[in-house]
């Protein structure tokens, strides 16, 4: 591998671009795909092959081919409304998992720098955050107000904005008036069904450091669920 | 959860060049059976025999750190190497985990 070839990858890598790094296994050439960019010659005989297991997120050897992939996909972010005491625990084990993480929450007595130092925290009602914020496939939505009024239109936004993963914390009385409201403002029930509430996998815990491990698990279960 | 990005094995590469240092790069290409590492895992080599990362669960790190340095030695671009045992002789050889492991080494000048 060329010097200059180290340095392309790590300057892809800050730049926070998905891509592959190809290597031919037979003569050592080495190779990046990039979505509609050009390869190079070596390798655009076999561009159709390295794009479906690109989509895939696969690393390893092509089938018939001697040349191995190795995809660099962004990591899953998590956008938690509500900065409460859940959430502080929360964002560790997201952290420690490589999850990206942003909080929304328009109580700037909650959202506060001292409570969550070196975190993305958006100060402001979720449908104007959203306008910030870059949402797709590869993001999962926690809300943790049960507060309807700044619960619900992130729950909203996420239903239209096809996440990956959508949970909501509050009691089955409260999903269930949760899930009623959303009803009456015109979602079906085959959407509503996706949202995970009670959030969580059953764990049996009340402390906030437990609801948000059952949190957490429940999600990376559903990370490799999607697989 | 593994995300390539968060790694930081081929920067810490580019650092030991910067001071000069001959690296090798290790990675995990293909793999059979248990293995503790996935495909894609990275270690780094240089002549003085420093390592980082991984490629394995630290059952096969000292043989890859030898065949590093012989392809240092023997001014050779990559090879390929492979370490097959089975269940029974697995403690012997050193791979505990009974799995299969095929991996790629590249100098990187």
């Amino acid at each position: 591998m060329k010097r200059q070839f180290l340095k392309e990858i790590i300057k892809k890598k800050e730049e926070k671009i998905e891509f592959a790094i190809l290597t031919d296994l037979k003569n050592g050439e080495r190779g990046i795909f990039e979505k509609n960019k050009p390869l190079s010659s070596d390798f655009d005989k076999y561009k159709d092959k390295i794009e479906s297991e690109f989509i895939k997120k696969k690393s390893g050897i092509i089938k018939d081919t001697n040349i191995f992939i190795e995809t660099y996909v962004l990591p899953i972010t998590i956008i938690i409304v509500g900065a409460v005491h859940i959430a502080q625990y929360l964002i560790n084990f997201a952290k420690s998992l490589n999850f990206e993480i942003i909080i929304i929450d328009p109580r700037s007595y909650f959202a506060t720098e001292l409570r969550f130092p070196n975190i993305h925290v958006i100060n402001k009602w979720p449908t104007e955050a959203f306008e910030k914020i870059k949402t797709d496939e590869n993001t999962a939505l926690i809300s943790l107000t049960h507060d309807p009024k700044i619960d619900d239109p992130a729950l909203q936004y996420a239903l239209n904005n096809k996440f990956f993963y959508i949970g909501a914390l509050g009691s089955k009385k409260t999903h269930e008036n949760r899930c009623s409201r959303l009803k009456k403002s015109g979602f079906r029930d085959s959407q509503i069904k996706k949202i995970f509430g009670p959030v969580g996998i059953k764990l049996g815990g009340k402390s906030a450091p437990e609801i948000a491990l059952s949190i957490i698990a429940q999600l990376v279960e559903e990370v490799y669920k999607k697989k | 959860m593994k995300n390539s990005f968060n790694e930081k094995i081929l920067e810490e590469a580019k650092n030991w060049i910067d001071t000069n240092k001959s690296v090798i790069l290790a990675t995990v290409i293909e793999t059979w059976g248990s293995s503790a590492r996935p495909t894609g895992s990275k270690m780094i080599v240089n002549e003085e025999g420093d390592f980082f990362g991984s490629v394995s669960g630290g059952c096969i790190e000292s043989s890859v750190i030898k065949e590093c340095l012989e392809l240092l030695k023997e001014n050779k671009p990559f090879k390929k190497i492979e370490f097959k045992v089975s269940n029974e002789s697995a403690w012997e050889i050193g791979l505990s985990c009974g799995g299969e492991i095929a991996i790629f080494l590249e100098a990187i000048n």
